[in-house]
């Protein structure tokens, strides 16, 4: 079977107790020890590894020999991931979204105000802090998706520019 | 007269090491909680619990009035304030007082005259401790600037009324002063509710050095010697350690005399920390600022100087006297600090929020945790994301690194993102190790970048998926939601 993680595809031949995995060039002989809830006792070419995995729909948390990665499962065995290579250089308008989970402090513009590179659009909070949210090039507002005092979530588009 | 029932005005690990102490003290414990907070350890690990208000702080752990009745309500006699919060707040001291119940730390005056950043400075200049080149007490933005230029920039715009890195600003040229200004006032009015700024020479490279002092109600006052937490990012601590290997014996002696100098001058008793500046180069020390409280990194001094600081905490408060003196305290082998906290340091740090999935303690000796989550809480934006404080002792520094690096590699947190990677690459850093690192390194110097994920984590990742196939092919169970949640998953998988 196989498993496509971010753009590592991995290959997996079950014959009987043990795994051949394949990752790019590499092949290994993987042994499972045990398995139960969110960790896994395995064997990989002889040597013994604990790995903890927990899912959350298609994300996977993994940590192995102290170092925890974030992957993300494409079901459709593509080796690229929705989203993440959308461009928006092509594109006449560019989305800002929230970089973290908070609440909207300020907005500080208007829908079709004309803004200039670096000009702060609106003020996040979150956790105590403060975070301005600014024009990364000259514009024009598109459109306003939130407004004052409202709980956002983290990537979730707070306001749309377009060219000026 | 010891106390029989202490309120503990916080949440999360630091409510639960107070907890602790009162326990060990046989004293009663009342926990306050927010909305947000009624399924958290500290609520639970309380004898009694008061729900206060909704999530934000203002209208629960912020609110005075609030915090006052639940210990009345519970026949409290005592409140600990822990950090942050209320802890640095002369009005609550003062509130604390009027209603018959001790406040554990110092007088409201004392409070008063450090927590006034501006104040203590004029006050610390006057008995000879020295400060950092700054104005204070100006409120036009063309105050600033003037004073900005007179200074020289780098300048730093940073609330009177506050400390812990928030309301606070640099400002590298006059343009930036107006927004600086604007944004460092609404962060002081938010976390102080007092929006005066004072200005000072910005030092971009310099050690952050503090003196943990400890006095009773009878006159003693000492210093626990030193702690270095010059590795900080957006000004707030990551890693504490003790002692630091910059100063000297020389200028660590000069240095405890100024804090217990600064301390002595505001009438302090209970624990308190005078924070030092100190340039690498000249090995000058400059007065920062004197937390009135308990700091979050107490645990580093506890275990080098062999005391329970929270447990004196208390019995200072309810009167009794050091039975010992300074000749008697001593540093003892090395102990270093890391702050988990649930951020992503690839994305500038910001706060990550998300349910535990899993966290996985490391355990060991000269090993300690103080944490606030257990797997399956709830990590929200509401207050810091502050999981988890590891702390390791161990005979000189080098054993203590190595301890800290075992110990970072034991831990699992699964379910928000956490900035323990990023530490293990900090500890394992020539400029750590050589204890060069200064305020600002991790923003100027310390290029980091997440590793790509390894051979064998991917195969983990494969393997976990196809196991969890099996396992839902083998019971048949096509209705489950969430095939690969390891929560709802009973069944095991054995070969």
């Amino acid at each position: 079977m196989r498993a496509v993680f971010d753009q590592n595809v991995i290959d997996l031949t079950s014959n009987g107790k043990e795994f051949t995995a394949i990752v790019g060039d590499r092949t290994a002989f993987v042994e499972i020890i045990h398995s139960e809830n969110g960790s896994l006792d395995l064997r990989i070419d002889g040597k013994h590894i604990i790995a903890y995995v927990s899912s959350d729909g298609a994300k996977r948390w993994v940590t192995v020999n102290g170092q925890t990665f974030l992957l993300t499962k494409s079901s459709n065995g593509s080796s690229y991931s929705k989203g993440k290579h959308r461009s928006t250089e092509y594109d006449h308008t560019s989305e800002l979204a929230a970089p973290m989970p908070g609440q909207v402090r300020s907005v500080n513009v208007k829908e079709s105000e004309a803004v200039t590179k670096g000009q702060t659009l609106l003020v996040l909070e979150a956790m105590k802090m403060e975070f301005r949210i600014q024009a990364p090039r000259d514009g024009k507002v598109k459109a306003l998706h939130v407004k004052q005092g409202q709980t956002v979530e983290r990537e979730q588009v707070l306001i749309e520019l377009e060219k000026s | 007269m010891m106390f029989q029932k202490i309120l503990i005005a916080n949440r999360g690990e630091i409510a639960i090491r107070i907890m602790r102490a009162c326990k060990e003290l046989g004293i009663g414990t009342v926990a306050v909680y927010s909305e947000a907070d009624k399924n958290s350890f500290h609520v639970q690990f309380a004898d009694e619990a008061i729900m206060i208000g909704e999530a934000a702080p203002k209208e629960s752990y912020l609110n005075i009035g609030k915090v006052i009745d639940a210990a009345k309500q519970t026949h409290a006699d005592a409140i600990h304030p822990g950090y942050g919060f209320l802890s640095e707040n002369a009005s609550f001291a003062e509130a604390a007082a009027s209603a018959n119940l001790t406040f554990i730390g110092p007088s409201a005056d004392s409070i008063r005259a450090m927590g006034d950043k501006a104040e203590s400075k004029i006050r610390m200049k006057k008995v000879g401790v020295p400060t950092i080149p700054g104005i204070e007490g100006i409120e036009a933005e063309n105050d600033f600037k003037r004073a900005a230029q007179e200074i020289g920039y780098p300048v730093l715009v940073k609330a009177a009324a506050g400390g812990g890195g928030k309301g606070m600003r640099i400002v590298n040229v006059e343009s930036e002063m107006s927004e600086s200004l604007e944004a460092a006032r609404r962060e002081a009015l938010n976390a102080f509710g007092d929006e005066r700024l004072l200005i000072e020479k910005y030092l971009p490279n310099a050690h952050h050095i503090e003196f943990q002092v400890f006095g009773d109600q009878h006159g003693n006052l000492m210093h626990l010697f030193e702690r270095e937490c010059s590795v900080q990012r957006r000004h707030q601590k990551v890693i504490e350690e003790t002692p630091s290997s910059l100063i000297t014996s020389n200028l660590r002696g000069e240095m405890s005399k100024a804090a217990v100098v600064a301390a002595k001058t505001v009438g302090y008793f209970n624990a308190g920390t005078v924070e030092f500046i100190v340039d690498p180069e000249t090995l000058k020390f400059y007065f920062l600022e004197m937390n009135t409280r308990l700091q979050v990194e107490h645990p580093v001094t506890e275990f080098v100087v062999g005391l329970d600081l929270v447990q004196w905490q208390i019995r200072i408060a309810a009167g009794e006297k050091f039975p010992f003196t300074q000749k008697d305290i001593s540093q003892g082998g090395h102990a270093i600090e890391c702050r988990v906290y649930a951020e992503d340091p690839a994305n500038g740090f910001l706060p990550s929020t998300g349910k535990l999935l899993q966290f996985i303690e490391p355990r060991g000796p000269g090993i300690r945790i103080d944490s606030g989550f257990v797997a399956g809480d709830e990590v929200t934006h509401f207050y810091d994301p502050l999981l988890a404080k590891l702390i390791v002792h161990a005979e000189n520094r080098q054993s203590a690194i190595q301890r800290m690096q075992a110990a970072l590699r034991e831990f699992v947190v699964h379910g928000v993102t956490t900035n323990i990677d990023f530490m293990q690459s900090v500890l394992a850093h020539s400029d750590f190790q050589e204890g060069k690192v200064t305020t600002r390194w991790v923003e100027t110097k310390f290029n980091w970048m997440p590793a790509e994920p390894s051979f064998e984590a991917l195969i983990a990742a494969a393997v976990a998926d196809a196991t969890s196939a099996k396992r839902k092919t083998e019971n048949g169970n096509r209705n489950e939601p969430d095939p690969y949640s390891p929560w709802k998953n009973t069944s095991r998988f054995r070969n």
